[in-house]
């Protein structure tokens, strides 16, 4: 993974920021909103895969044609006909319905897109663990199970396959089923077994013998205050100066734009704006060496 | 006054006619380090479990068990997880979390211990166990070594009086193994840690070890330093005598006179005051050059093989040729594609360049027929084969009639173990069982990938017997190993594997006559003075052979 300056922050920081990003990104409709939320995504999407990510915009962008384009099939109020299909209108506010619709997909899907690679599962059992301790042990068990589950197996299916008893090699489809199933079967032996041993490993080591406390390897720092702080007050500014109101059929009402836009591109621009001023930061030091 | 004292213990399991623990009495003394030795099934690790209550198991008890005057079961949970630590064998399921440094600080989570406390302990125990370079790794990464290591070290994190381990180094390689061994021996030196151990790496373990207890059936049969024990079970003749280090052997076995060398060095030692003058007969007979025949059972030729595209070439022109009938064992060390190699000769990696021969037909020509009596492979973890809820349902899956069924269970002595689940197979149960639902196959090449893993030495015997068999049958046998000393013991020809391409392949004894580092104990003990004795066996017999010539 690239390294990245939000990353670095204390998971508080990046989970506020996230709710906040996710949040207003999925409610809000307004045209400019949603505008604002997919650049600030993709910018910050880009940032953190390299060039990989583009693939993911490719993706996105065909995401978002086909929602707009296929909304207008489906809702079919509005005043202005572009054209009709089987006697059906294709409206010109449905479109843009459709391009709100197919935005808000996007910027959710991207902001996701950056939480997993920002907001890992340790950041997540971190957080949550002194809240719920139960749930974040549990959570964190399962994270580990399932790849476990895959490797196995697939460390099966190998074996079998070297004894000629490989899914491709045995003949009809009933047999398949059948072959299926008792490798399924063998794998949840084989789980059951790993989790007894797991059990006793972990009453081994005091498990459930009294309070247990969570460690925490990250800690908050002056800047993580901060940032918590601001972040906080962006999120209280983007609902107190409203102008967030948009609806579009069966007619256009869209508020006009005011200074809670810039507070909300602030706000979706501090991960990247970090970064900036990181990579400035360390320029600067290295020119100095 | 003694830190455990274990009374009178006696212990069945439910339903068992037979207790597996009878009259056990021991005590451990702060800061010992001690080997339990026994067959599986012996009752090694039932008595181990008695030393921790969470771990102990359920069935009828006798006795007492005390740490430093308390009785066991009044000992607080909390104090038992801290004071008393346990690592078991299975590197993988012992762990709970997804990281290392979550893993080092879950003992201590449990333990209701204060932020800045477990930040010191968990960093004292990275640098303790030079765990800084991978502590933000995720489990999954590790490999066995690293996750046993991790293991120890989550435990340590709790300052335990106590460390138990039940055979911790059975599924890790050699030198993996060494390393864990040697973590083991600096615990003890360094912090006091008491250590009670089970292990059939004696020879490593054996010389460390303080005291030895011996069991048999559920009884402790032997128990004193090192050297006693040793002398006591060459003079009752026991069947754990073969379990023991190498120079041990040798020396008793030569009926000698003196202190008994427990280590290489002090073998190496002895058979010099042995021989004051270079010894009359250096050198046994070479093994005849095993019969080529005309057409190989295996033959591999400048094979590569890459993972992916643009990943490195696991194969680097490999070749490799295996003459019918023959035990042929491939030695070299972790990663350097041994296993890969076996795939591709099965058919499952397919060579970029190069090609492979089986019984002089290309392995694409077999098609589908392959696996029907041509070739078969035995995976490293035997339990992957089975899928069935009974060994019998196992072997019937094969499609083989119930006659070879039988003889195949015969043959690889698991008749009585057929109505059985496939899981509560002991580790060498287990391996021949797997080996049976193989062979019913009747594979003319058969492909092992470390077979000898976590077995103890007399499975090993009793497996190789089985092996032997088929190879007199006409069965070709291939296998992939770590274990010098089986190899040395047991095949026909060696080739060492390194970095992708085989290297030299010879008998055994020119083999590993010629190697200095890669061979075996007895090997080392007496390559100054005989120049190819490799087993135990053979430095018994030069020994005896240049007595008899100086009389």
């Amino acid at each position: 993974m690239r390294r990245d300056a939000f990353s670095g922050c204390h998971p508080a920081v990046n989970f506020l920021f996230f709710v906040g990003a996710i949040g207003f990104g999925a409610t809000i409709q307004h045209p400019a909103y949603c505008a604002a939320g997919c650049i600030a995504a993709a910018v910050y999407y880009l940032l953190l895969k390299g060039r990989k990510g583009f693939k993911m915009l490719g993706g996105m962008a065909v995401l978002f044609l086909l929602m707009s384009a296929l909304n207008p099939l489906l809702n079919r109020s509005g005043k202005h006909v572009l054209f009709t299909w089987f006697g059906n209108p294709y409206t010109l506010e449905a479109l843009y319905y459709g391009m709100a619709l197919g935005s808000i997909l996007v910027v959710m899907l991207l902001w996701f897109g950056c939480y997993s690679e920002v907001l890992t599962s340790d950041k997540f059992t971190a957080l949550f663990g002194r809240v719920i301790p139960a749930l974040s042990l549990v959570l964190v068990m399962v994270l580990r199970m399932i790849p476990a589950f895959t490797r196995k197996a697939r460390q099966i299916l190998l074996a079998r396959r070297a004894i000629g008893k490989g899914a491709s090699q045995t003949g009809k489809l009933t047999e398949k089923a059948k072959d299926g199933a008792s490798v399924l079967s063998a794998l949840t032996d084989w789980a059951l077994e790993g989790s007894i041993i797991t059990a006793d490993s972990m009453r081994s080591r005091g498990y459930g013998t009294g309070r247990r406390t969570n460690f925490q390897i990250f800690r908050m720092t002056a800047r993580d205050y901060f940032l918590l702080a601001l972040i906080l007050a962006l999120e209280i500014a983007v609902i107190l100066l409203g102008g967030t109101g948009a609806s579009f059929t069966p007619r256009l009402k869209i508020d006009p734009i005011g200074w809670g836009l810039a507070v909300y591109c602030l706000l979706l621009w501090i991960p990247t704006l970090l970064q900036i001023k990181e990579v400035i930061a360390w320029r600067i030091s290295i020119s100095k060496i | 006054m003694a830190h455990f004292h274990i009374q009178d213990l006696t212990f069945s399991y439910p339903g068992a006619a037979d207790a597996a623990l009878k009259d056990v009495t021991l005590s451990i003394q702060p800061g010992e380090y001690l080997l339990v030795c026994g067959k599986s099934g012996s009752g090694k690790t039932t008595l181990l479990r008695h030393l921790k209550t969470v771990l102990t198991p359920h069935g009828q008890r006798t006795g007492s068990i005390t740490l430093d005057g308390t009785p066991l079961e009044q000992l607080p949970p909390r104090d038992q997880a801290a004071r008393i630590g346990f690592v078991m064998q299975n590197p993988d399921d012992q762990i709970v979390t997804d990281k290392v440094w979550h893993e080092l600080a879950f003992g201590l989570e449990n333990l209701g211990c204060d932020q800045s406390t477990m930040r010191l302990r968990v960093a004292e125990m990275a640098s303790f166990f030079g765990i800084q370079d991978w502590f933000h790794r995720e489990v999954a990464e590790l490999s066995g070594g690293q996750k046993q290591l991790l293991n120890l070290a989550s435990i340590m994190a709790m300052q335990p009086e106590v460390l138990i381990l039940d055979e911790p180094t059975s599924q890790l390689d050699p030198i993996a193994a060494a390393d864990f061994l040697n973590t083991l021996k600096k615990i003890n030196r360094e912090l006091g840690t008491t250590i009670v151990i089970t292990e059939h790496r004696t020879e490593d373990v054996f010389p460390a070890a303080d005291r030895v207890v011996i069991m048999e059936n559920g009884r402790v049969t032997a128990l004193g330093q090192p050297r006693e024990v040793a002398e006591q079970l060459y003079r009752e003749k026991s069947q754990m005598f073969p379990a023991l280090p190498a120079p041990v052997r040798v020396f008793y076995e030569a009926a000698q006179e003196g202190a008994c060398p427990l280590t290489v060095r002090e073998g190496r030692s002895w058979l010099s005051r042995c021989f004051p003058q270079a010894p009359a007969i250096p050198a046994l007979p070479p093994e005849p050059p095993f019969p080529a025949g005309k057409v190989a059972a295996l033959e591999l030729k400048e094979g590569w093989f890459r993972y992916e595209k643009n990943g490195p070439d696991v194969l680097r022109g490999v070749t490799l040729t295996v003459p019918q009938g023959s035990f042929f064992a491939v030695v070299g060390g972790n990663g350097t594609g041994k296993s890969t190699m076996l795939k591709a000769i099965c058919g499952i990696c397919k060579l970029y360049r190069g090609h492979v021969r089986l019984f002089g037909k290309d392995l694409g020509s077999y098609r589908g027929k392959l696996y029907e009596g041509c070739l078969s492979m035995l995976p490293q973890d035997p339990k992957c084969l089975f899928v069935k809820q009974t060994l019998q349902a196992d072997l019937e899956e094969m499609g083989a009639s119930p006659e070879k069924i039988r003889e195949a269970a015969q043959l690889c002595q698991v008749e009585t173990l057929l109505s059985a689940h496939p899981a509560d197979l002991s580790g060498g149960e287990t391996q021949r069982a797997a080996l049976a639902k193989v062979l019913l196959s009747e594979p003319r090449l058969l492909l092992l990938d470390e077979p000898t893993k976590g077995l103890d030495s007399f499975f090993k015997q009793s497996f190789a017997e089985i092996l032997k068999n088929l190879c007199r049958r006409g069965t070709t046998v291939v296998m992939v190993s770590h274990d010098v000393e089986f190899c040395a013991e047991y095949t026909d020809l060696v080739g060492m594997f390194f970095d992708g391409q085989m290297l030299t392949t010879d008998t055994p004894r020119r083999f590993f006559g010629s190697n200095s580092f890669y061979t075996t104990a007895a090997n080392r003990m007496s390559r100054h003075l005989f120049e190819n004795a490799v087993t135990a066996a053979d430095v018994v017999t030069l020994l005896r052979q240049n007595r008899e010539g100086s009389l």
